[in-house]
């Protein structure tokens, strides 16, 4: 196994005396399309905070393409090629769409010149996400469906070795979330990058994703093929089981 | 050049051509006009030029700095201090490299913070100098405040001032079209989101903050000849800051042209103000802020910015 592009060793994130994640290790590779789910609460976002900087893990290790970024600014992370999405799209909302897009590779973007150009200007991302026509609207003004593709444009626009997304197919119709789901499989397929899912909709997500991983309490309390996984007694007991049916969610 | 880069120079050349010619023109002023309008037209100029380095940073990062007397003061004790061993001009350029470097350090220490939090501590910061600066005189050089002899002539000082608000408003236009302008807008829109898209938010916003300080102190050395006795509690007035604010928040920080257009307005308004109603005339101003601030608080540039962007 070659080594990891982004490796989670240990992590725990505690507020206070509430523990919401509890030693978390991950690692994904390169070309990887990992889905996190887990029921509410069980610590998936904040688990994504402590992998693009933006929370310090209480304990444990991030590494990143090699080197230990644990503790650093999230600059550093996305410096290292890790962009994110954020669960309330998080669009600059006086800006228009094409320079939310254009921000991220000024920025993250430039700094990291990599081999993959299949999505390096403004038009190609916009045109890709179905946005081209409201490119020079102000982010703040479109649909909320729309600035969620936008907040995967703007994440794509800084050239991303380890793409983050957090419930991107939130609030979506079932249509909406199918193309979703085939949309994050071409950006992988495309650009080669690793892609980590975190979803609400677990039928699609366990359809889209070659790996899962659960998370419980703050514990991963499984990792693995998506089918082997759904049958694992804990984790129809921790999550499927509170969701009522786990045929429904399996299939 | 990349793309983008074009895109966002577009105008820059032509807006610092006008700035270039108007400073030009206003250059001829001193055989123009009378003692008396000349100091109006000074005060114009430098409450323009304070204006528009406030809203350099503070525009679009929406910060609320009341810091802006403390570069004003610094520069104004950097010539107090060395207008006996150097030229007019150098101590104007030490003025503000004094404000820059003030800024830069303090930058460093509570730019994390925002808000009320950040407009409380500058303003603290500034009263902190001030008695710092008090002290120093008091028990180092035994004196209260200082006497400015052999200072230039009224035009030389115009042109200086002139030079400063030329240079903060091309300076100004240039960050815009940056990508340090970018990164400010980013930051004032969403800093943890910029961050996580490659901003250094900390470098960006000292940085920043540290080259709008660089005007008013330069701007603080250049005007402290016009008092003959210079005391911490004329230079430090707070109330330099608060005008600056005043006139950047009901020009519109976000624009350019908003906090010049406000500076001259506020200046003539304020002199008009205190020439007819000497005692009314603080009460007056502040009754018009707050109706500006309620009824208009994107200024009064927002009044001639079209509110529909255009469509794709």
């Amino acid at each position: 196994m070659p080594e990891a592009l982004l490796s989670a060793r240990g992590v725990s994130v505690r507020f206070g005396g509430l523990t919401a994640v509890n030693g978390v290790n991950l690692d994904v590779h390169t070309g990887e399309l990992v889905g996190i789910i887990g029921p509410n609460g069980a610590g998936k976002t904040t688990f994504f905070h402590t992998l693009s900087g933006v929370l310090r893990p209480t304990e444990g290790r991030l590494i990143v393409a090699g080197d230990d970024l644990t503790g650093r600014a999230p600059h550093v992370y996305a410096a290292h090629g890790v962009a994110r999405t954020f669960q309330t799209p998080r669009v600059f909302r006086d800006m228009t769409a094409a320079d939310n897009v254009r921000f991220a590779l000024e920025f993250a973007g430039r700094l990291r010149k990599h081999g993959h150009d299949a999505f390096d200007d403004v038009a190609t991302i916009l045109g890709f996400l179905g946005l081209a026509e409201v490119a020079m609207l102000p982010a703040g003004a479109l649909t909320p469906a729309r600035q969620r593709l936008l907040e995967i444009g703007v994440a794509l626009g800084a050239r991303p070795r380890v793409l983050l997304l957090d419930e991107v197919a939130a609030g979506l119709t079932h249509t909406e979330i199918d193309a979703t789901a085939q949309l994050i499989r071409r950006v992988r397929d495309e650009l080669g990058v690793a892609v980590i899912w975190i979803e609400h909709a677990v039928r699609v997500l366990m359809n889209t994703v070659e790996r899962v991983a659960v998370l419980h309490q703050g514990a991963k309390i499984a990792d693995g093929d998506p089918r082997a996984v759904a049958k694992e007694a804990a984790v129809i007991e921790a999550y499927l089981g509170e969701e009522g049916d786990s045929a429904r969610v399996a299939a | 050049m990349s793309r983008s880069t074009l895109t966002r120079m577009r105008g820059v050349p032509r807006a610092l051509t006008l700035t270039v010619v108007a400073g030009a023109l206003l250059a001829v002023l001193p055989w123009l006009l009378s003692d008396f309008m000349l100091s109006l037209a000074l005060s114009c100029l430098m409450f323009a030029a304070l204006a528009v380095s406030w809203s350099m940073f503070c525009g679009p990062t929406h910060y609320l700095s009341l810091a802006t007397s403390a570069f004003f003061g610094l520069g104004a004790y950097v010539t107090a201090w060395g207008l006996e061993s150097m030229p007019y001009g150098l101590t104007v350029l030490a003025g503000g490299l004094v404000g820059a470097a003030f800024a830069a350090l303090i930058g460093v220490a509570v730019l994390h913070l925002r808000g009320a939090y950040f407009a409380v501590i500058t303003f603290g910061l500034t009263e902190l100098v001030l008695h710092s600066i008090t002290y120093v005189e008091k028990t180092m050089f035994e004196t209260a405040g200082r006497i400015i002899s052999d200072a230039p002539e009224n035009a030389v000082i115009y042109w200086t001032v002139l030079g400063i608000t030329v240079l903060a408003v091309a300076t100004a236009i240039l960050v815009r079209a940056s990508r340090l302008g970018f990164a400010l807008a980013g930051i004032g829109g969403d800093e943890e989101r910029a961050q996580t898209l490659g901003v250094n938010a900390r470098r960006a916003k000292v940085l920043a903050f540290s080259l709008s300080a660089f005007f008013p102190g330069a701007l603080g050395a250049a005007m402290a000849v016009r008092w003959t006795y210079i005391e911490p509690m004329s230079v430090f007035n707070p109330f330099i800051g608060f005008q600056t604010v005043l006139i950047a928040m009901v020009g519109g920080a976000q624009t350019l042209l908003g906090p010049i257009v406000s500076s001259v307005f506020f200046s003539l308004l304020t002199e008009f103000l205190r020439l007819r109603f000497p005692y009314a005339f603080l009460l007056v101003l502040g009754i018009l802020l707050v109706v500006l601030v309620l009824y208009l608080p994107g200024g009064l540039a927002s009044l001639f910015v079209r509110r529909a962007r255009p469509h794709a």
